[in-house]
């Protein structure tokens, strides 16, 4: 083994020596260099190697603040520069090059930079974090201009750079004079059409998702995968699993995740996680370097490049992704421990077009307020109910934002996420159908933390239905097309089920202020309007609309035995109100300001998520 | 089993329905029930004005929705059609379902081929055009999701039992009741999911629920969560229902309690017209008190059942819930409960024991009790007619009897039928007729057509009642013994009025036993 920090570490009693060669596997699998392996792998502390190197005699340099000639920086990889930690700055005036490294006893990299380039090498210690942001930030660009162009370069017709396109546009604003012009030339019967249009639709869409709750109920004992399964497989067979975890001002977190990565049941030499951090995000970055104990993950931060979303955050980091399988948890998720190992299991099981795998997601803080026990019953009847439903009528099934396995080599044959589209996954979804692949749903959960804050609720599901808008934008372009490709039963799932869910919440207070209008207030000109016959399917289709979705609600509460949620889905006519503000405010938002990621606050929550967990786990063995 | 021998037999069965309707029909006799159908569909059709009340309103809506559907072989054929086909969809699944039991198909084939077509009852429900045809439907397979439930406890087969629970109460409102008599099952339920000490008897553990207070919580939260998810599409069904009748039709109940909606209201009085047979009438009404034992004596199936079932005491509750269901109706001492309805407990029987009659002794002793009990159903069919007070049932049973005998007789016109040709023969668009369908629904449907007739759904109407020289010519009168005189305001005695009071001169034009037409001078 070559000399590094880490083996005067060993001599100086500071460090296990056991722990070398365990090092050495990953580092050599991976293409690291030691230190960085032990930075970031959980074996050892950053302070701890911070203040052995400062008794060792060498002060840190603030690289992010050094003077840097670029002509040397740019001889280098990024990616070398990545897996072994260094930046060369500058040259001296003694004629060696200043050249930063996290392992500044590493002679490997000394030999290797002196011959690269032939001349006296001089390295000083720095912070691993502060060479990360440099590095990327001067030698990311490429990566993150192929992260945020290569989609709309590869395959044109899936990006969302273009939100409306001039045959989208003709079509809107057609159907609009049209309908216009029919009002003028017969009012009555436009106004009447229209209405029947809209209430047969808010009616159809939300028996569509009765249909698909009562599909995804009959699965409801299914184990896609056992824990016998699971116990069945061996360590060593285990291939590497990569997490992306992008985050950005998620400081309040960090130790939260670290404790949670730490409760996977997978081998951690396997476990490639990314921690994906934004260049302006000093927040997040200076949490990590003050933790007081290992950090289990790699940072990389991505250089600032429009649009600032996460999806195009994920994308650079797949340039860097060593799994075979890659995976995305949010900062907070709190996954089952054997996620990981039923993912292998059943991506093993499936067959080959089989390329995600879609795992359930709840929440931990269920029973806060209103908001998140509303939250936690749409999110069970999604998740547990409605793509269960999807699953078995073959039909494209929208990802959701976190806990979604790849296979990583057909994500990249996909083209990645769409940096554009504010709901990447949603989308993703939807490409790998079209692709002619397919979405599994795996019986594992993972514990989010629910919104508990309505106006930080609100925003959030902004972002989800303009999310849902622009997805429907893109893969309706061609609608035939997409009709040719996923079939006829995939396009009207599709439509129904993504693009109904927008268009249900547009036009849910509208058809209720109508329902008030005529049954409360009585407004004469209402039923001088409407024949009698047309206000008796609105307001049934409102009104069975409105009790489905109570009993959608109320449904979800079987599987994970949530019978004390039950009585709160009778509020889901209020919930729905809520989601039409947002879904306002996302239509709004489509049209000035499309790709905005509106940012949700996380840790907001009073409830510690572990203990949580291990409740409703235990409530789910025991009940 | 042979391929295709359930699919078959269906076929065979839904052809003799149709033989069998096409008789009775060729000798006159129709079911008031299925008529009133009928002539809903024709108002539905034909009439310009209250579409809504005829196509939200009539009720039991699933019996005339199911009708709709026939209306191509048309409105006098439709209601029976539907039940004729519906029962033999009955036979299928219940066949089907067996499929999955431990009995031979040489064993429940026959059996329960020879219930659907020796029967008399299963017959009368296939034939008339009634709701008892759904109706079964829909216990059976209510019955059939709960034993689903507790055999694989996904919530589907609940939110199934709780859809064709809505369909069963959209068949009879009546059943709306349910939701008392299913309590004790469902709660025994919650309590075996609410998993204490399994080892003890349900009371212990529902003492010990009691004095825990997390357990306690447990097993409310557990009952809720399973009535609502069992009852709330149902309820919210009917309380939709009831606004929608209130908004459209000015009063709530206007499905329940209308003669032009339900027929109900005209069919108990025919089924229980003192004034025809004031002898026979005890049986319904001496039977109230003992419903529950009547119901297990004309039905040795479902003892059978009883005797076959092993299973858990909730599943005992289950089955057991409709007679729960009759103890309930009977606390309100107004209600009569028709006798007509024990058909319903053969299907139960028959699920319960294709679910649980196979575990408790030997698939040979089993077989035999099944065999036995359904040979004495089928005898017990034939004794409920023999003592039934139903007007239309003694006269199906007559007619059934003398068939062979009338196999080459000519075509025998029902007196509805001969009224309706007499008023097709006289009345035009200048010559109206005024007819109250409240009543003489039968007729407006043999007539065929509305042309010629001044009908309740007019606006009209009631000017045409109250001054009836303005537009008709003739009117329809319903005589002193015709069972509906008091439900339409066209009766003998409002023409007496009519011409005493606003000094209308009448001429007798035609007559029969229940009805008179008369020509307005």
């Amino acid at each position: 083994m070559p000399i590094s920090s880490l083996d005067n570490m060993v001599s100086a009693g500071l460090f296990e020596a056991n722990k070398l060669a365990e090092i050495e596997v990953i580092a050599n699998d991976y293409g690291y260099s030691y230190v960085k392996t032990a930075l970031n792998f959980g074996f050892l502390t950053r302070k701890k190697y911070v203040a052995f190197l400062e008794r060792e005699g060498f002060s840190f340099v603030a690289v992010r603040e050094e003077e840097l000639d670029a002509y040397y920086i740019n001889q280098c990889e990024l990616l070398e520069l990545n897996a072994i930690l260094f930046a060369p700055l500058r040259k001296l005036p003694d004629g060696s090059l200043l050249v930063a490294a996290a392992d500044p006893q590493d002679d490997k990299l000394k030999t290797l930079l002196s011959i690269r380039f032939q001349m006296p090498i001089k390295i000083v210690a720095a912070s691993d974090l502060d060479i990360t942001w440099l590095i990327h930030i001067k030698r990311g660009e490429y990566f993150v201009k192929e992260s945020v162009f290569s989609l709309m370069k590869k395959d044109p017709d899936y990006s969302g750079l273009v939100t409306f396109t001039d045959r989208q546009l003709i079509f809107f604003f057609g159907l609009l004079a049209i309908i216009v012009v029919l009002l003028f030339v017969n009012f009555m019967s436009t106004a009447l059409v229209i209405n029947l249009v809209f209430s047969v639709l808010f009616f159809i869409t939300i028996l569509f998702k009765l249909y698909l709750s009562l599909k995804g109920s009959m699965a409801e004992m299914n184990e896609m995968v056992t824990k016998e399964e699971v116990a069945t497989i061996k360590d060593n067979s285990l291939p590497v699993y990569t997490i992306l975890l992008p985050v950005y001002k998620e400081d309040r977190l960090i130790r939260k995740l670290i404790w949670n990565l730490r409760s996977l049941d997978y081998p951690k030499g396997k476990l490639d996680v990314k921690l994906l951090i934004e260049e302006d995000d000093d927040k997040t970055l200076n949490a990590v370097r003050n933790l007081d104990f290992p950090a289990n993950f790699e940072t990389i931060v991505v250089p600032f490049h429009m649009p600032k979303t996460k999806p195009k955050a994920c994308n650079y980091g797949l340039f860097f992704c060593k799994g075979k399988y890659l995976t995305i948890y949010d900062a907070e998720d709190v996954p089952d421990a054997d996620q990981l190992k039923k993912c292998v299991a059943l991506f093993r099981k499936l067959p080959d077009d089989f390329v995600v795998l879609q795992g359930a997601l709840n929440y931990f803080n269920k029973n806060e307020n209103m908001l998140t026990r509303m939250f936690t019953l749409e999110y069970t009847y999604w998740f547990d109910y409605m793509l269960p439903g999807l699953l078995s009528l073959n039909v494209p099934i929208p990802l959701g934002g976190t806990s979604n396995h790849f296979k990583f080599d057909k994500l990249i044959e996909l083209g990645g996420w769409d940096p554009f589209n504010v709901t990447e996954d949603a989308d993703l979804g939807v490409r790998v159908f079209e692709k002619g692949y397919k979405v599994g749903v795996v019986n594992s959960t993972t514990f989010e933390e629910a919104n508990n804050e309505p106006f930080n609720w609100i925003r959030q599901r902004s972002r989800w239905i303009k999310g849902y808008m622009q997805t429907t934008l893109v893969h309706m372009r061609n609608p035939a097309q997409l009709i040719r490709r996923i079939g006829w039963w995939g396009f009207l799932g599709f439509n129904f089920f993504i693009t109904g869910t927008s268009i249900t919440f547009l036009l849910y207070p509208i058809l209720l202020l109508f329902l008030l209008i005529y049954a409360i207030v009585k407004l004469a000109f209402v039923t001088a309007l409407f024949p009698e016959w047309v206000l008796y399917i609105a307001t049934f289709n409102l009104v069975a609309g409105n009790a489905l979705m109570i009993y959608v609600n109320m449904l979800s509460v079987f599987k994970r035995k949530y019978y004390e949620l039950i009585l709160f889905g009778a509020l889901n006519p209020i919930y729905w109100l809520m989601h039409s503000i947002a879904a306002y405010k996302g239509l709004w938002q489509l049209i000035y300001k499309p790709f905005y990621w509106e940012k949700t606050e996380h840790g907001l929550t009073k409830v510690s998520s572990s203990a949580n967990v291990q409740q409703l786990n235990e409530a789910e063995i025991v009940v | 089993m042979p391929k295709n021998l359930t699919k078959i037999l269906t076929i065979l069965l839904i052809v003799f329905y149709v033989i069998i309707a096409w008789l009775l029909k060729r000798d006159g006799f129709e079911h008031s029930s299925g008529l009133f159908y009928s002539e809903k569909l024709m108002l539905l059709f034909q009439a310009k004005d209250n579409t809504i009340l005829t196509l939200g309103f009539t009720f039991p809506s699933l019996v005339f929705l199911s009708a709709l559907l026939f209306v191509p072989f048309g409105y006098l054929f439709a209601p029976v059609a539907a039940s004729i086909v519906i029962i033999a969809l009955l036979f299928y699944i219940i066949v089907e379902e067996f499929k999955l039991s431990k009995f031979s198909y040489k064993l429940y084939v026959p059996l329960v081929f020879a219930l659907f077509t020796l029967h008399p009852m299963f017959v009368f429900a296939a034939v008339t055009g009634r709701k008892n045809a759904i109706i079964q439907l829909f216990a059976f397979l209510i019955f059939r999701s709960f034993f689903r439930y507790f055999k694989r406890p996904v919530t589907f087969h609940l939110s199934m039992a709780s859809l064709y629970i809505t369909c069963f109460i959209f068949s009879n409102y009546d059943f709306i009741w349910l939701i008392l008599a299913f309590f004790p099952f469902i709660f025994l339920v919650s309590l075996d999911g609410v998993k204490t000490n399994n080892t003890q008897s349900p009371l212990f553990q529902y003492t010990e629920m009691l004095n825990n207070r997390s357990l306690r919580r447990k097993l409310a939260n557990r009952t809720a969560s399973l009535y609502l998810i069992i009852f709330l599409l149902p309820l919210i069904a009917v309380v939709l229902f009831r606004a929608l009748n209130a908004q459209f039709a000015g009063s709530a109940t206007y499905f329940i309690d209308s003669q032009y909606a339900n027929w109900r209201i005209s069919g108990n009085r025919i089924a229980t017209n003192l004034l025809v047979d004031p002898v026979r009438n005890n049986f319904l009404f001496q039977s109230q008190i003992i419903i529950q034992g009547f119901i297990l004596f004309l039905t040795p199936l479902f003892i059978a059942a009883l005797i076959l079932f092993k299973g858990k005491l909730y599943e005992l509750f289950t089955v057991l819930s409709m007679l729960f269901y009759y103890s309930l109706m009977l606390l309100d001492y107004k209600y009569t409960l028709s006798m007509g309805y024990f058909l319903l407990f053969i299907p139960i029987a028959l699920v319960t024991i294709c679910y649980y009659g196979t575990d408790k002794y030997s698939i040979k002793i089993s077989s035999w009790i099944f065999g036995v009990a359904t040979v004495l159903t089928i005898v017990m069919g034939f004794y409920f007619f023999r003592h039934t007070d139903a007007s239309e049932e003694i006269q199906f049973a007559q007619e059934m009897q003398s068939l062979p005998s009338k196999m080459g007789n000519e075509r025998v016109l029902s007196e509805s039928n001969i009224v309706a040709e007499y008023i097709r023969g006289l009345v035009s668009e200048q010559n109206k007729i005024l007819i109250d369908d409240a009543s003489a629904y039968d007729v407006v449907v043999h007539i065929g057509n509305l042309n010629g007739l001044i009908l309740p759904h007019e606006k009209t109407f009631v000017t045409v009642v109250e001054n009836p020289k303005v537009a008709a010519k003739y009117i329809l009168i319903a005589k002193v013994l015709n069972p509906t005189h008091n439900l339409t305001v066209l009766n003998s005695y409002n023409l007496s009025l009519m011409q005493t009071n606003k000094n209308l001169h009448t001429l007798l034009m035609f007559e029969t036993k229940n009805w008179a037409i008369y020509q307005v001078e």
